[in-house]
């Protein structure tokens, strides 16, 4: 599905569609039941037997910060896992081995940074960046075997989560810049408790220079689902929207033609955005009567 | 020590009038893994909107400033019960057990201890 929407429209994809080559490689490796990594500069997707085994992309939190951030295993711990597991590629195996981690556990963990990390390779944030092409056979991950996706589940998923961040708010900008709350958010979004909700921790987090990838890092969770409540507070107006092409993370120095045109789109955006604001608010206020 | 194919399986089976059953991140609304679920129930799409159930329900706790968190949410319709358990463990953070029970063949208080014995074989 992706390959073929893809390919038929290849100069009108958004800056955050993956790109028509990746798509095709990743089907064809699939075909092939390779094994190896497709990597670049945003990330690797390692396959075993044409299925995706593991996702790590500097934008998604991995297992081990996950596990760590929320203290459910100390650092020594986890260390320990991937030097004394890490050379025989089974760092994994060796935390349920030794009862550090129950099998459940790591693999919901281990699942919910695949899909986490699969979505920022295939779906750069920086606009100037390209989803990854080349394919080193027979690489395989230190973390070892968990729990193996299919490439079309993996390519399924992030399609639907690029469809949900575009229904919350279509407005890429936010997504690479400095989390800026408005003046009056806290008071605005409710005196609550504990932030037992994702959206209030990425509230109380934003401290007007993390972006939401940082904000994501410093609470251990996935990147998307604070991508996407960024988005959404950004469509209750909770959260300032940059303008132009500047805040949307665009190195001027670009050499890609395509992208000021992309950063044009995402300005004009920019300018439409109070208005759609206030939509969003409006709709808000009156479901909540 | 289940893995999560297990324990979907181990509620599949254990449970009375179970149809089907799903685990769900609810920050992405992405189900992690499902079973059973034929006769035009989609899990998937259930995942997803279950989630925006679970959101809501956290959304007006925060607003009410109630300090607590929500153990299972309970649906009633006219010949199913869905039931929603959310996963209390440091590990599970963020997830969700979901549960589709025929109404007529669930008991539901057997259901809701059977899911809390799955939850914590998944964690511990």
């Amino acid at each position: 599905m992706t390959a073929a929407t893809g390919t038929a429209t290849p100069r009108r994809a958004s800056p955050e569609s993956p790109a028509p080559p990746t798509a095709a490689t990743l089907v064809r490796l699939a075909d092939e039941r390779a094994t190896g990594a497709l990597h670049g500069p945003v990330g690797a997707l390692y396959l075993a037997d044409g299925a995706v085994v593991h996702a790590e992309s500097p934008a998604a939190p991995d297992v081990g910060r996950r596990l760590t951030a929320g203290g459910r295993l100390s650092p020594e711990t986890w260390e320990e896992a991937v030097s004394r597991g890490g050379p025989g590629y089974r760092a994994g195996g060796f935390l349920v081995e030794h009862g550090r981690l129950s099998r459940g556990e790591l693999e919901l963990c281990h699942l919910s940074a695949l899909f986490d990390a699969a979505y920022f390779v295939l779906c750069p944030l920086e606009t100037d960046r390209r989803p990854p092409e080349r394919f080193l056979r027979e690489a395989r991950h230190w973390l070892g075997p968990v729990r193996p996706v299919p490439v079309a589940a993996v390519q399924r998923e992030v399609c639907r989560r690029r469809e949900l961040l575009e229904r919350a708010w279509p407005c890429p900008a936010v997504d690479a810049a400095p989390v800026v709350p408005v003046p009056d958010a806290a008071r605005r979004w409710g005196s609550g408790a504990a932030p037992a909700c994702g959206r209030r921790a990425v509230l109380e987090a934003a401290d007007g220079r993390r972006t939401p990838v940082q904000i994501a890092r410093v609470l251990g969770r996935s990147a998307f689902a604070t991508l996407l409540d960024v988005r959404r507070l950004a469509a209750q107006g909770l959260i300032r929207t940059p303008a132009g092409p500047g805040a949307s993370g665009t190195s001027p120095e670009n050499p890609d033609p395509a992208v000021p045109a992309k950063a044009g789109a995402a300005a004009r955006q920019g300018a439409g955005a109070p208005e759609v604001s206030l939509l969003y608010r409006i709709r808000d206020a009156l479901e909540a009567l | 020590m289940a893995n999560t194919e297990a324990a979907l399986q181990d509620a599949m089976t254990s449970i009375e009038g179970a149809i089907g059953a799903a685990l769900v991140d609810y920050g992405s609304g992405m189900a992690l893994g499902t079973l059973g679920g034929a006769q035009g129930l989609d899990l998937n799409v259930a995942a997803a909107g279950n989630t925006d159930v679970v959101r809501a329900k956290l959304r007006a706790m925060e607003m009410l400033n109630i300090q607590d968190s929500i153990e299972d949410i309970l649906i009633t319709l006219g010949s199913q019960y869905h039931l929603i358990r959310l996963l209390a463990g440091r590990g599970g953070k963020g997830l969700f057990l979901y549960l589709v029970l025929d109404s007529k063949r669930a008991n539901l208080a057997m259901a809701r201890h059977q899911l809390k014995r799955i939850e914590t074989d998944l964690e511990v």
